[in-house]
């Protein structure tokens, strides 16, 4: 049962605080490849991890991973790689014997310690630094190590709470890079941001949680299209705004225009690849030029901002 | 796996894939020579492992080894400071210093200053209680100095950095938390205090040529001083432990110790000064190991109580302690519980 079981299970898990509730009633299952966890301060993200590591227990509910509490047992944690965002390292330490002595703890020889913490080393690109302490790695290398020590056991269910923070550009695109190879390796990896551009750059999957609750689950264009009461926009640059606008709004599944500012037409959908069929056949019967075709709210801010302002 | 392009320069991999050289102490600037064209093309390549993970007490011996062997090197270790091993090292040496004397008493031959030396440190009933349990020096300036060295830092350090998080992700549970820190505790001092004791007996027996009589004479007598020493390092282990359990410092954690043990005898010592009552010995952990170890070496008793009170008061002491440091671990990264 185990070993079919997903990496992580949640059902209608709730955790008070006393008077104050951290997660209410959110249940969801989670298997392979990278999904982002979602939502402004206060929503929940914490909680969740903690329920997930075995840090808290469920007021009630049930957390599974891969079929297992994590509050009654640790087992769980030989297929689990956790990247906490405030977790200390050992700083006196080098790289290389960080990871070695991490690796030891999940019951690794020496050499395969070694072997093991060398290779992860490379992978994250701190193969060149794993003589150097950890103290006097920067941030982004710090971060990086974080990561290594996840998964120098190789776990299938990787936990990233906020890797990217702190990060310069140059080891954020390293670290998302990482993410996305863990990814297309069948691992299973959650990971949190503030950064929303960040999380759309890794993964479509997501999880949005706000005030404890689950407020949407799966693919971020799918959840995007159902949301009937926020149409699609399409905005359009174009030297003839007016002109196109009469030749698009007698066309379905158009049914709205706008003009934001100069020199560009916004128009409104109830389905957004509908339209985008029928918009280059439109454009160019209209033989008026277009510069630039977007969707300014087919993207996580926007959705995150339709589902928690809840407008 | 990565294909590269003319790297002549001085620029490591690293730097040029990931600018590691920002935020680094000893990065040092240089200007280049001329203008060089070069670059470098990395594929993250993840490699899955293989292997099957250990077995809990595989995963227990690392912690275990952690701690004890960052005595010998902070190299993937943990971090003991250079003056706490060198005072480890002083306190190891001076409860050598019997055997020391020994040796000398060999060399001085019978009758003069080799018997005078041989009648002080020889084997007897007084000096293998007074090798664990006499108070000055051992039991006023080594073993709890030792104690608060090796344990005032043990969960404290875990407390203060959050290093704690990094077991409680793992397949480590709070028990084999508990009990490694407790065992690598009690190795340390128990290296310290009872293989001492056994090297002084072992030694007392090889340079004095003591014959088999000797050794069943006092075999016994050695065994009860022995477990006086186990006893020792357990309870010691036990308060010093719990102490650090409820501190972020090790400091506190560590004179809290001393404070403990050297304060219950101060407070009993005052009162039976002035009252004539020696029963507040028994809240000093320390006396109630001492009579519990004069009782097991057979010496006569300095306490005027039955030694059914010191074993109550040590097993409740070891208890309390006990019960503090599982109750503090279990809620170690447990937050807002």
């Amino acid at each position: 049962m185990t070993a079919k079981a997903p990496a992580v299970m949640i059902e209608s898990a709730s955790k008070w605080y006393g008077e104050v509730i951290g997660l209410n009633d959110v249940s969801l299952a989670i298997d392979g490849g990278v999904t982002g966890v979602l939502g402004p301060n206060g929503a929940g993200k914490s909680t969740l991890f903690k329920l997930l590591l075995g840090r808290l227990k469920p007021s009630q509910g049930s957390v599974r991973l891969f079929g297992t509490d994590p509050w009654e047992s640790t087992s769980p944690f030989r297929r689990v790689g956790y990247v906490s965002e405030t977790e200390p390292l050992y700083e006196w330490m080098t790289g290389l014997d960080f990871l070695m002595t991490m690796a030891r703890l999940h019951g690794m020889t020496r050499d395969e310690a070694r072997e093991r913490a060398e290779h992860v080393l490379e992978f994250v690109g701190l193969s060149d630094v794993r003589h150097k302490e950890v103290g006097k790695y920067s941030k982004g290398m710090r971060q990086r190590v974080k990561i290594a020590h996840a998964l120098v056991h190789d776990p299938d269910l990787i936990i990233l709470d906020e890797p990217l923070h702190g990060c310069d550009p140059l080891a954020r695109t390293s670290i998302m890079s990482v993410i996305r190879e863990l990814g297309n390796r069948g691992k299973t990896v959650i990971v949190s941001s503030h950064i929303l551009e960040e999380i759309e750059r890794i993964t479509e999957q997501i999880v949005i949680l706000h005030n404890g609750r689950l407020l949407a689950l799966g693919n971020l264009h799918a959840i995007r299209g159902l949301l009937d009461k926020h149409p699609h926009r399409i905005l359009l640059e174009t030297e003839s705004p007016r002109d196109l606008a009469k030749e698009l709004i007698t066309r379905k599944p158009i049914y709205g225009v706008r003009f934001p500012e100069e020199g560009f037409l916004e128009i409104q959908t109830g389905d957004l690849s509908a339209a985008h069929e029928i918009l280059p056949s439109a454009i160019i019967e209209s033989g008026i030029r277009v510069t630039a075709v977007e969707n300014p709210d087919d993207n996580l801010d926007s959705l995150l901002g339709y589902l928690v302002g809840g407008g | 796996m990565t294909s590269e392009l003319d790297i002549s320069g001085g620029t490591t991999r690293m730097e040029s894939a990931f600018g590691s050289g920002d935020g680094d102490d000893e990065a040092k600037a240089s200007v280049a020579q001329k203008a060089e064209v070069k670059g470098s093309i990395f594929e993250q390549t993840y490699r899955p492992w293989r292997g099957s993970l250990g077995p809990r007490w595989v995963r227990n011996y690392a912690i275990f080894r952690h701690h004890v062997y960052g005595l010998f090197s902070s190299k993937g270790h943990r971090y003991y400071h250079p003056i706490v091993r060198l005072t480890i090292l002083i306190v190891f040496l001076f409860s050598l210093s019997p055997v020391a004397m020994l040796f000398l008493a060999s060399l001085g031959g019978q009758g003069g200053f080799g018997e005078v030396l041989s009648r002080m440190w020889g084997i007897n009933r007084y000096n293998l209680w007074g090798q664990v349990l006499g108070f000055f020096p051992r039991n006023l300036c080594m073993w709890p100095l030792l104690t608060a060295l090796v344990v005032g830092g043990m969960i404290s350090d875990d407390r203060r950095n959050g290093t704690s998080a990094i077991y409680f992700s793992r397949p480590v549970n709070r028990i084999d938390y508990t009990a490694m820190k407790y065992l690598s505790s009690a190795v340390v001092l128990g290296f310290v205090i009872v293989f001492s004791y056994m090297v002084y007996y072992t030694s007392a027996i090889v340079l004095n040529g003591e014959g088999w009589a000797f050794l069943i004479d006092t075999f016994p007598i050695f065994m009860g001083g022995l477990l006086a020493g186990i006893l020792l390092v357990l309870t010691y282990t036990s308060i010093g432990l719990a102490l650090s359990s409820i501190s972020q410092s090790r400091f506190f954690a560590a004179v809290a110790f001393l404070a403990v043990i050297y304060g219950t005898k101060m407070v009993a010592f005052l009162i039976e000064s002035t009252f004539e009552s020696s029963i507040l010995y028994l809240l000093s952990p320390y006396d109630g190991l001492a009579h519990i170890g004069q009782w097991l070496v057979g010496i006569e008793s300095n306490y005027d109580y039955p030694i059914a009170f010191s074993i109550v008061s040590i097993l409740l002491i070891n208890s309390l302690s006990l019960a503090l440091l599982t109750s503090r671990v279990s809620s170690l990264e447990v937050t807002r519980e």
